[in-house]
């Protein structure tokens, strides 16, 4: 066991983070990005760690990766050219969807439907049928599909799915299409519904399987470019792959299901910043992780919690989304962040912030780049809590022109350019709030039991008023967002989950055939982990059963233990009723019906030790880089401006304040103060606590 | 201390007129309205994730509202008018109760079937009554003679369902269990009510709490205000918009309901809206007298007024959020006595149709004088589909679908295939439907050329084909199988919905539009197609790239591409420009100009051909009779409260 990188490719920086298993050592190193080919970044940052910790580059034993690879191709539609495989009658399944229209009423008059990612023209149907036990009603016409497999073959399919009717409760005809697939194309990948989603709602588990087709050509073409690159750079390390559920996956894996990538992004903040937060004695943590375009939030005990459901807006519409049903970190994404752009429509003089955003390029207007829409970004500038030099003194931003836009704002409801700027700002925490809300009062938790991790690039300018709002103490702002990714990237364990729609009441079933039956996963899951490289005591297997009343809609995943279940199923029962009633306040005397099974299979990494500062005086007056001025609340005040690099644990710094990073600026608020703690991470708490 | 708080308690139930004067800056506005769109999602959400129902959990055939002191809708998705509830309640309303009722006639049509049940509950905070949360979500039976309670046959309310007048469900947060117990008694699937019922009750604490939490933020006072605020906003906006889209000059648009389910049919709907000044007029004189049978809709004023709202919104400024306070500039008349307001106790369950039909009328007459925001007609009903009986194991089973048809074509856009007219309903996904009731689904897709051609296509209708394992009865409510969507500014009216019945001897039986006890058995087929939608503009100047698309997509046969768009293809779907040009040139000089709307033929042509073209018997011509109006039942006071009173004293 030696040495183990942990890479995040973010929009502007790479970040690595070198860890040595033995020692517990950890460096850093912070490269620009290479949008054309990430490849050049990567190494550059590869070089640049590996020279700060004296090694050579092949001393690396293990590189972890997370990526944003597959929801790009997504996001910008760029993804393979899809062939989709379904039972006769059903070949409008994606074209079709759940029929939702958005609201409010007459909502369908402004909705735009982007085209399915396998377009009907290259969808086909197979003369076959499942019933929903699993029971063939009519056998698989196998010239017919051969035929038509050729079809799609010639017609240039880049990627191939087969998605049937009731698959879920038996493979059997789409595994006989896979083979014949094989056959007749060999070369053209193919993805078997089941294999991705073995449960049951039709859509759900087509547009599933088609995104994993869909991206699998971009997410391979990018890591087998990335693999070689570093084998021709001579590095002999492993290359994993963050999963969107936390976990850690070969790049084999990746290939396969490139759908449990969708996520990567956010998971390895969520993972790193909880690794973070249970540091520092915070395990029950909500996340807040500000970008340009969007906003992440979650919500996490102890360990990360975990979705199964993640709604992916596409390129060409913000009222559809895909509902995508993989594992993954539960964040919960808003349109909104400090590219969002604020507007006045005419006819209500109300003050809106997005869903439009300025992006990247021409960015907000005080990057200076020719745009001229105000942005929750120009709103801080205009307010002083960005000061005019960014990035290191790198970048320069102009204060007058992020004025002129916010004063369009202003001039349009009769507000200063000041109190339109509070405005813009007020709004845009009001938005996150209510997404903070939903994953925590919604789910039955009390925001004031959760402290706030505050980061990526708008995070920390946010984060103290969120708490304020929330009452969620403290808001704790770790050091440099994109190290954070990184952190999580090697802080996290392998991770895959194997789950099968089981669908019976409890007296329809006995305890001897759900513990048959989840046995069988937890096979699975052992055999995926050795598959891995995980062997023997490193592997844990983990079992829930996602349970509800009869003909609910949606179930709750219940701890089970196999052993105690043989013995009879109410424990399992009176701890959904428990769980149903902490959430809903209220029971039913209907019959609990178990709908789908799960094995987790967890494979441990040797956990990261983070090195440990004593924490000397509380006066940070050292790191004190000057002074501003700063708008709060209707008045100017002058605000000391920290380098947080200068600051050192135990420092305890006054609000109004500002703490300048290279990548990142913290806003601490009059009545606030900020701890430093020995991990450099700053806490945030009002000034009385 | 002490003394001031028993005060507050004492306060007025009218918070809104004893509010302190407080200015409201326009931040703390939008900060406020952000907070009700979120809490109104809270609603939903826990709604979606307890209730039981397919109806509501899988379709969302659900509606929440956040209101004001007053009872008027500050945010939700569709409305209704709370204080034609609580207004007429004969009982005080005090701090953790929860009015339950499900009688149109007893809350003035703030819902509008029996199958809507609806909660209403005030929200205090710190004694002072800050506002009203409510929320009805459809119930998959609420008993009487047929299963999901919707009868075709039904000549009176009596007929139809259980009646639940207004009561307190809660009392000072006390379950009323006596009077659940002889509801639940009194439907079908007992427990799939009481945890549907459960669920929007949760709903509505979620959605009171946040309120609550906004009056702890931001001061009652100040949230108040705020709400007021808003509502002026609106008014202002809606002032302006009204005075640039409604004309001073009226205009008139009148549509069919096709049948009443007992055999008589067509029935007319007429709307004529003028502006005088700021204010806008919706006059339904003209329209047919009640139905003796179960199509009447009894249309609450409010509510029309917010559908009007809604309407002018999305097509000419979304976003505008919405809410009542502009309800002053909208003056509406019903007569009474017509399908639209009918006397007591005509029946209602079967209003979906009426409902559905006063969409198109608002939207034609709406854009009668500005054509460029028209849309085709869309709102052809909401098909039902009911399937019950008794399963192999010998257990009771209700299967309950609502069904989607083509969306119309829209002034920028093709209309979608097989998508809800409905706010956010989802399909029933084949695979739930097969896990749960004895059947299965052969088919679910959009039907070839069933949707009204155009410069922009108007959506299809779909196909669902069930395939019945046990025997049952089924029950099918629908429309538009006589009457056309019609299609606008040139583009064509769309196909008509039909359903058939194909036996397992291989035997066709067509099936009426509106029908309970129909007969069936293992192996029978039913085959539910519905309307498609009208088009948007003259086909003939559709790109010719759209309408090969459309070709290879197989939603627009070859064959409709050469006669109805004149572009002609190829085996291999390759356009020939030169022949479609000369086409089109054809067509065009034989048809001569665009018309504004394309209804199809007159009506007595429809109705003459209808048996040849619809395999279905024509209805009759409605009889409509002298209505004598039953006095609706009163509510008394409480006695429990009465009983309760005495004893503190």
């Amino acid at each position: 066991m030696g040495y183990r990188l942990g890479i995040d490719v973010g929009g502007t920086f790479t970040d690595l983070l070198l860890f040595h298993e033995e020692t517990g050592r950890i460096w850093r190193a912070k490269t620009p990005s290479t949008p054309a080919d990430q490849s050049i970044g990567v190494l550059a940052g590869i070089n640049q760690v590996c020279e700060r910790a004296g090694i050579s580059r092949d001393a690396i034993d293990s590189i972890i990766h997370g990526t944003t690879v597959g929801t790009n191709a997504v996001l910008e539609g760029k993804g393979g050219r899809v062939g989709l495989i379904t039972t006769i009658g059903f070949e409008q399944i994606l074209h079709l969807a759940r029929g939702q229209t958005p609201g409010p009423l007459a909502g369908w008059m402004i909705m735009m439907k982007p085209d399915p990612r396998a377009s009907l023209e290259d969808t086909v149907e197979a003369h076959e049928r499942m019933d929903a036990r699993g029971r063939t009603v009519r056998d698989l016409d196998e010239a017919d599909i051969r035929a038509k497999i050729q079809g799609l073959a010639e017609r240039g399919v880049e990627s191939l799915t087969i998605s049937l009717i009731n698959s879920f409760a038996n493979p059997a005809h789409e595994y006989r299409i896979r083979d014949i697939a094989k056959e007749v194309a060999p070369r053209l990948p193919v993805t078997c519904s089941y294999d991705v989603l073995p449960q049951f709602r039709e859509y759900e588990r087509a547009e599933t399987a088609v995104l994993n087709s869909y991206i699998r050509p971009n997410v391979s073409r990018y890591l087998h470019n990335l693999e070689s690159k570093l084998k021709s750079a001579k590095l002999k390390a492993i290359l994993n792959v963050l999963r969107s559920d936390g976990g850690l996956m070969s790049v084999a894996a990746a290939e396969d299901k490139p759908v449990n990538l969708l996520m990567s992004g956010p998971s390895g903040g969520v993972t790193g910043a909880l690794f973070i937060a249970n540091k520092c004695g915070f395990p029950n943590v909500m996340t807040f992780d500000m970008g340009g375009t969007s906003t992440d939030v979650s919500l996490n005990q102890g360990e990360a919690s975990i979705g199964r459901e993640t709604n992916i807006a596409t390129f060409a519409s913000q009222n559809t989304v895909l509902p995508i049903k993989v594992a993954s970190v539960d964040v919960r994404t808003i349109g909104a962040g400090g590219g969002s752009i604020a507007h006045v429509p005419a006819l209500t003089k109300a003050l809106r912030i997005g869903p439009m955003s300025a992006g990247a390029d021409p960015g907000p207007a005080c990057y200076g780049k020719g745009g001229t829409a105000p942005t929750v970004t120009d709103a801080n500038v205009v307010l002083g809590h960005l000061p005019p030099q960014l990035l290191g003194g790198k970048m320069k931003l102009d204060i007058e022109k992020a004025e002129a836009a916010v004063r369009t704002v202003g001039d349009a409801i009769g507000l200063d350019v000041y109190e339109a700027a509070q405005g813009i700002i007020k709004i845009v925490n009001e938005s996150m709030c209510g997404a903070l809300r939903l994953v925590s009062v919604e789910r039955g938790h009390d925001p004031r039991d959760f402290a706030l991790v505050a980061f990526g690039g708008a995070g920390p300018l946010h984060g103290n008023a969120l708490g304020a709002i929330m009452g969620s103490w403290p808001v704790i702002v770790p050091p440099a967002p994109g190290v954070l990714c990184a952190l999580g990237d090697v802080s996290s364990e392998y991770r895959n989950e194997f789950t099968r729609t089981f669908t019976f009441t409890v007296d329809k079933t006995t305890p001897e055939d759900v513990v048959e039956a989840i046995s069988e996963l937890g096979k699975k899951a052992s055999l995926w982990l050795t598959s891995e490289g995980i062997t023997g005591k490193a592997q844990h297997i983990r079992y829930e059963a996602d349970v509800r009343y009869y003909r609910q809609g949606y179930e709750l995943p219940i701890v089970v233990n196999p052993e105690k279940l043989l013995k009879g199923f109410s424990p399992l029962v009176n701890e959904f009723h428990r769980t149903h009633q902490r959430l809903y306040q209220f029971n039913m005397d209907v019959e609990v019906e178990i709908v789908n099974l799960r094995a987790i299979g967890i494979g441990k990494t040797k956990r990261i030790k983070l090195a440990r500062k004593k924490k000397g005086k509380p006066d940070p007056k050292s790191a004190v880089s000057g002074s501003h001025k700063v708008y709060f609340d209707g008045s100017w005040l002058e605000t000391k401006v920290y380098d947080r690099a200068k600051l050192s644990p135990g420092h305890v710094v006054k609000g109004p304040a500002i703490v300048l990073e290279e990548d990142s600026t913290t806003l601490i608020h009059p009545k606030h103060k900020g701890v430093v703690d020995e991990y450099a991470n700053i806490l945030i708490y009002p000034a009385g606590k | 201390m002490a003394k001031a708080m028993k005060k507050a308690k004492k306060a007025p139930k009218s918070a809104a007129k004893s509010s302190k004067k407080v200015k409201i800056d326009p931040i703390t506005m939008d900060v406020i309205e952000n907070a009700l769109k979120n809490a109104r999602f809270e609603m939903d959400a826990t709604l979606f994730r307890t209730s039981v129902s397919p109806s509501i959990r899988e379709q969302h055939d659900e509606f929440p509202i956040i209101a004001d002191p007053e009872g008027r809708m500050l945010v939700g998705q569709f409305g209704s008018w709370l204080g034609d509830l609580y207004k007429h309640f004969p009982d005080p309303i005090d701090d953790g109760d929860v009015i339950f009722t499900n009688d149109p006639y007893m809350c003035g049509g703030t819902i509008s079937h029996l199958n809507d049940w609806l909660i209403q509950m005030p929200i205090h905070y710190k004694g002072r009554l800050v506002g009203w949360t409510s929320m009805f979500g459809h119930q998959n039976d609420t008993g009487g003679p047929v299963p999901s309670s919707l009868p075709t046959d039904a000549t009176t309310i009596f007929g139809e369902a259980l009646r639940i007048p207004p009561f307190k469900l809660y009392e000072g947060g006390i379950l009323n269990d006596v009077a659940l117990n002889i509801i639940l008694a009194n439907v079908r699937q007992p427990e799939m009510n009481r945890a549907d019922l459960m669920a929007l009750v949760a709903a509505c604490r979620t959605g009171a709490q946040r309120i609550r939490d906004l009056c702890r933020r931001f001061g009652t006072d100040t949230y108040l205000a705020g709400t007021q605020a808003l509502m002026q906003r609106t008014y202002n906006a809606m002032k302006s918009l009204i005075s640039q889209v409604i004309p001073e000059e009226p205009q008139d648009f009148e549509d069919y309901v096709d049948d009443d389910g007992r055999g008589f049919g067509p029935y007319k709907v007429k709307v004529t809206i003028w502006r005088k000044g700021d204010k806008a007029y919706f006059d339904y004189t003209g329209t047919d007298p009640q139905s003796e049978g179960p199509i009447n809709y009894y249309l609450n004023e409010h509510l029309l007024k917010m559908f009007i709202g809604v309407y002018l919104i999305m097509t000419h400024d979304p976003w505008i959020l919405f809410n009542d306070g502009f309800y002053p500039l909208v003056d509406i008349h019903i007569p009474e006595g017509t399908l639209l307001k009918p006397h007591h106790p005509a029946a209602l369950s079967c209003r979906t149709h009426l409902l559905g039909r006063q969409f198109d009328i608002l939207g034609g007459a709406l854009c009668k004088k500005a054509p460029q925001f028209l849309t085709g007609a869309g709102w052809g009903s909401s098909p039902h589909m009911i399937y019950s009986g008794y399963d192999a194991d010998g257990k009771w089973f209700n299967a309950f679908e609502i069904g989607f048809g083509g969306i119309p074509a829209r002034p920028f856009a093709d209309g979608m295939d097989g998508h809800a007219m409905w706010p956010l309903f989802t399909n029933q996904p084949a695979e739930l439907m097969e896990t749960y009731y004895p059947m299965r689904v052969e088919a679910y897709t959009s039907v070839i050329d069933s949707g009204g051609a155009g410069y922009h296509r108007g959506g299809n209708g779909l196909l669902k084909v069930y395939h019945f394992l046990a025997e049952g009865e089924v029950s099918i409510h629908d429309d538009r199988w006589l009457t056309y969507q019609w299609g606008v500014n040139g583009g064509s009216k769309a196909m008509r919905g039909k359903k058939w019945l194909k036996k397992v001897d291989g035997s066709i039986e067509y099936v009426a539009s509106k029908c309970d006890h129909v007969k069936v058995f293992p192996g029978d087929e039913l085959f539910y197609q519905t309307w498609g939608a009208g088009g948007y503009g003259d086909p003939l100047t559709r790109e010719t790239a759209r309408v090969q698309k459309d070709v290879r997509f197989r939603l627009v046969s070859p064959e409709k591409a050469r006669d109805e768009y004149g572009v002609v293809l190829d085996a291999k779907f390759v356009v020939d420009e030169e022949a479609t040009k000369k086409l089109r040139a054809d067509i065009a000089s034989k048809r001569g100009p665009a018309k504004p709307f394309d209804m199809g033929p007159p009506l007595a042509e429809i109705l003459k051909n209808c048996k040849a073209e619809t395999g279905l018997e024509p209805p009759k011509p409605p009889v409509f009779k002298q209505i004598v109006k039953m006095p609706i039942y009163k509510s008394k006071p409480s006695m429990s409260k009465l009983v309760l009173k005495k004893r503190v004293a």
